[in-house]
């Protein structure tokens, strides 16, 4: 039962960063039609400069953080700008290829600045407590805290702001938000600009807990475009669902067969999901 | 109020529109005429600011407009109420509007009040406030399309193809909406239409296209009786 409850515990710390990684994958999936295979290298540049605050310049914990989701809010408004608005009206392939060699730019540069070795930050919060018979650091809990205010946070902002609402609109029905006097681009920016900054702040939050390393966005890219996948592409709902979901299949099979596999678990539950329901766990029809 | 010069409009290097000139006044009420693949969608993208004239000018209030971004075009006043609706279908009738009032989105008073007014010309949107527009029927999604299009208080309305793939008595609510918002409201329409029945009868004058040229012009009156757009539009 503790093996259980330390095993659920864990999977939901995990599932909190994917689930923010994901959402912010979809979001932004939603204004380019294709998914931004650099977020998840995003996401490590994310680390890297809270690193760089933290442990290089001798910032708190908190002010790093923000720093950090300030500039890769940066850098998402200026990689909408100079990456992906140039390819408008042309085939979602240049999306992708624009992606992809975005991807290649942030691990070199990361791997330049920063070296292949893995880095750490100090955990600012070391302190353990017993909680239902599980050790839990308070570090952990603030991963699951923050990810669920980020959650709730995003969602009423989503739904009742009308900078929000253009954001879905944007995705629904370019050229109909266009006709309603909503400047398109701007909207774009600001969704690039919150897909980033969201995840340097789950990259924030686990750069305690794990080592920074230049590679590490791949496995996180990959394993979010699975999420949004198996939530059903573009669906907001089903990529937080589905970031807890393979959070817990991570963690429950890694703990109780071998955490060699865990890779394996996700992926299998890809394949069984889609093969049951092949748009996904909240996907549309097929219009 | 608007006014075109000598506007010509490529899409993926095929001319579409040619050489088209026109001018409509503040309060007119204008058709614009044509069969199926004419251009009239792509002359109504051009003025909306969708497309850009290839050659040509396009003024509206003597400004300027063919290479404004849409939205400032919408700012301006003028907005397009587009063929296919192209609406949000997954938000509610509500949101849907309140998106089409962008322009006026600090005034939450005005956008009561012109949503109040939406909801007399079509009270289902009302009963339906909450429901998904893509939910809705063809003719219900034609009436929010208009709706939304009215909620930003436009100038200049251009409305393209409101009839097409309507049953005869929406069609018949619509164009009665139409009028009275051209009457009522004081707002300048340009209506385009395949349906040269339903547009002459309510509108003052208009405007023929074939293969992306204007063909004729000219009062309604006078149009009705012309034999050409007897036989093709009116099937008389
Ligand atoms: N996106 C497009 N790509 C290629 N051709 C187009 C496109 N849009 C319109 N056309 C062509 O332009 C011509 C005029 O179309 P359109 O403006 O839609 O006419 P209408 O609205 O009068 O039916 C047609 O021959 C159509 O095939
Ligand atoms: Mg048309």
């Amino acid at each position: 039962m503790e093996l259980f409850l330390q095993q659920v515990f864990n999977g939901i710390m995990f599932g909190s960063t994917y689930a923010i990684v994901a959402l912010g994958l979809t979001l932004v999936m939603g204004i380019l039609n294709i998914p931004n295979f650099a977020h998840g290298h995003l996401y490590m540049l994310g680390g890297y400069v809270t690193y760089f605050f933290f442990a290089t310049l001798g910032l708190g914990f908190w002010l790093s953080l923000l720093a950090s989701m300030i500039i890769l809010g940066m850098v998402g408004v200026v990689m909408e700008r100079v990456v992906f608005r140039p390819l408008t009206g042309q085939p979602p392939i240049n999306d992708f290829i624009a992606a992809i060699g975005s991807l290649v730019f942030l691990e070199a540069f990361a791997l330049a600045v920063w070296g292949p070795q893995g880095l750490r930050i100090t955990n600012p919060y070391p302190e353990t407590f017993q909680f239902l018979g599980i050790t839990m650091t308070v570090q952990r809990v603030l991963v699951i805290v923050a990810a669920a205010a980020l959650i709730v946070g995003l969602h009423f902002f989503m739904k009742k702001t009308v900078l929000g609402a253009t954001i879905e609109a944007v995705a629904q029905n370019r050229e109909g938000a266009m006709l309603t006097g909503i400047n398109v681009n701007r909207v774009s920016a600001i969704t690039f600009a919150i897909s980033t900054a969201t995840a340097a702040l789950a990259a924030s939050f686990l750069s305690p807990i794990f080592m920074l390393s230049p590679s590490m966005g791949a496995i996180l890219g990959m394993k979010a475009f699975i999420i949004v996948i198996l939530g059903g592409l573009g669906s907001i709902p089903g990529a937080i669902l589905g970031g807890y979901i393979l959070g817990l299949i991570e963690a429950l099979g890694g703990g109780y067969v071998s955490a060699a596999y865990k890779n394996v678990f996700a992926f299998g539950a890809l394949i069984l999901i889609l093969s049951i329901k092949p748009t996904g766990l909240f996907g549309k029809k097929e219009a | 109020m608007l006014k075109l010069n000598q506007v010509h409009t490529n899409i993926g290097g095929m001319q579409i529109i040619q050489d088209i000139s026109l001018e409509i006044q503040k309060g007119e009420f204008v058709a614009l005429l044509g069969s199926n693949g004419s251009g009239k969608t792509t002359l109504f993208r051009t003025i909306a600011g969708v497309l850009k004239p290839k050659i040509g000018t396009v003024e509206f209030d003597h400004v300027g407009i063919h290479r404004l971004p849409v939205h400032k075009i919408v700012e301006l006043g003028l907005v397009l109420c587009p063929q296919g609706r192209q609406l949000f279908p997954e938000l509610s009738v509500e949101k849907n509007l309140i998106l089409g009032a962008y322009p006026l989105r600090s005034d939450k008073t005005r956008i009561r009040k012109n949503m109040d007014r939406v909801f007399e010309f079509f009270p289902i949107l009302k009963e339906r406030l909450h429901q998904h527009a893509g939910t809705f029927s063809g003719g219900e999604q034609q009436m929010l399309a208009i709706g939304r299009s009215l909620m930003s208080e436009p100038k200049l309305l251009l409305l393209d193809e409101p009839s097409v793939g309507l049953a005869p008595l929406i069609v018949k609510l619509i164009g009665e909406v139409i009028a009275s918002i051209s009457h009522e409201m004081k707002t300048t329409v340009f209506l385009s239409e395949q349906n040269a029945n339903m547009a002459l009868n309510i509108t003052q004058r208009g405007y023929v296209l074939e293969n992306g040229r204007c063909v004729l012009s000219g009062q309604c009156s006078d149009l009705k009786q012309d034999e050409k757009v007897r036989k093709a539009y009116i099937g008389a």
